[in-house]
């Protein structure tokens, strides 16, 4: 077979079958390179498809500050002390969080939709409180809040540049987390029924 | 079970595990807070011991003292009733009066009430028993005290024996408040 046809055709390795040529193959590796194939044949040719390169690529990725928490659907407010002794209940909420160097970050709650039917306590009326404890990043709110309709009361202040989970410069909990104790007086002119309100929490970073 | 079988169950529990706790975070988060209000009702004595005293002239008047209370009370809206009641648990010991034993057929310790709304205080002059609870004040459904209570009170009388030996007395009384 002439060698120029050989040459025109010989990147393409189906040709090369075509031709009568058998490629050659490692036991299970890779298919060689048709180029090297007929480097016993055509000692002139260069063994071009063996030749490599190297580029570089730059990949950049912006961080950016995130929250996310997780509160359990429903809770129920109990008394176990005396008569007329408060209605209680803890509520634990787990949240995630990174915070830029400058920046910081809010968990805070507020009662969307007040306790009904009427007739009972209102957090409307600053019935409703609650203290925060056991916080893993961040810092829990001071002393005794009132969780009001108005507005947003704080759970927990989260300072510049903190993360969650993964030790070092970022918490060694993961996820994050804070308790709410609540509290409801028990004022002997509720109507005796049962009663619900919806509290929205929400947490922000920056 | 078989391996494979149990493999994709597990398999399948952790990634509906991670599927569930993924979903579970988000920005912001609601949470029903629920609380069941029911029928409660609580008595407070103001003061700790009530003296029993005479001012008349000699055997012209019976001793008598007035013991206040504080009371809180929620009753059903429907249906509920509520009361207030007394009894003699101790009576005066030996030589004197005597509730379960006066000296003379006629003595007693008797008392009325004042109380102010929700209840309705006894009516007329009751006397204390030591062998069952009498009424102080009654409620009807829905009956619902302030928060720091209403105001209560029994105004005592015992009967001025001179049979009684000289000396001082004590009987203790029990106030009881139930709600429903």
């Amino acid at each position: 077979m002439p060698v120029r046809p050989i040459l025109e055709r010989i990147s393409d390795p189906l040709i090369l079958l075509h031709s009568g040529m058998k490629l050659l193959r490692s036991a299970s590796g890779p298919r060689v390179p048709p180029g090297c194939f007929l480097l016993p044949l055509l000692v002139l040719l260069p063994c071009a498809s063996a030749a490599t390169g190297s580029t570089t690529q730059t990949l950049t990725a912006t961080i950016q500050p995130a929250a996310k928490l997780s509160v359990p659907a429903a809770v129920n407010m109990t008394t176990t002390g005396g008569k007329f002794s408060s209605f209680q209940a803890s509520l634990a909420i787990r949240y995630r969080v990174r915070t830029s160097v400058t920046g910081g970050g809010s968990l805070t709650v507020q009662v969307t939709s007040d306790f009904s039917p009427s007739g009972g306590p209102s957090a409307g009326a600053g019935a409703l409180l609650y203290s925060c404890s056991g916080t893993t990043l961040g810092t829990p709110c001071m002393g005794t809040q009132v969780a009001g309709t108005h507005a947003q009361t704080p759970v927990v202040a989260i300072p510049a540049g903190v993360c969650t989970g993964g030790g070092g410069a970022c918490s060694s909990a993961d996820p994050n987390g804070v308790t709410i104790n609540f509290s409801l007086a028990d004022d002997p002119d509720y109507l005796t029924a049962a009663y619900s309100a919806q509290l929205t929490f929400v947490i922000s970073a920056t | 079970m078989s391996r494979n079988t149990m493999i994709v169950a597990v398999a399948g529990a952790i990634l509906m595990l991670a599927t569930t706790a993924k979903a579970q975070f988000n920005a912001t988060g609601t949470t029903t807070l629920s609380v069941n209000v029911g029928s409660d009702a609580a008595v407070q004595i103001s003061t700790g011991s009530t003296t029993l005293a005479t001012t008349g002239g000699a055997f012209s008047s019976d001793y008598t003292g007035q013991t206040a209370f504080i009371y809180k009370i929620r009753t059903s809206a429907a249906g509920g009733t509520g009361s207030i009641t007394l009894r003699v648990t101790s009576d005066f010991n030996a030589g004197g009066p005597s509730v379960a034993s006066p000296p003379t057929a006629g003595d007693t310790l008797a008392y009325t009430c004042s109380l102010t709304s929700p209840g309705t205080g006894c009516s007329g002059s009751i006397n204390a028993l030591l062998t069952a609870s009498t009424s102080v004040a009654t409620f009807g459904s829905n009956a619902r005290s302030t928060k720091a209570g209403n105001n209560g009170s029994v105004a005592w009388t015992l009967s001025n024996d001179p049979l009684y030996a000289t000396g001082a007395y004590t009987a203790t009384v029990t106030f009881t408040i139930s709600a429903a």
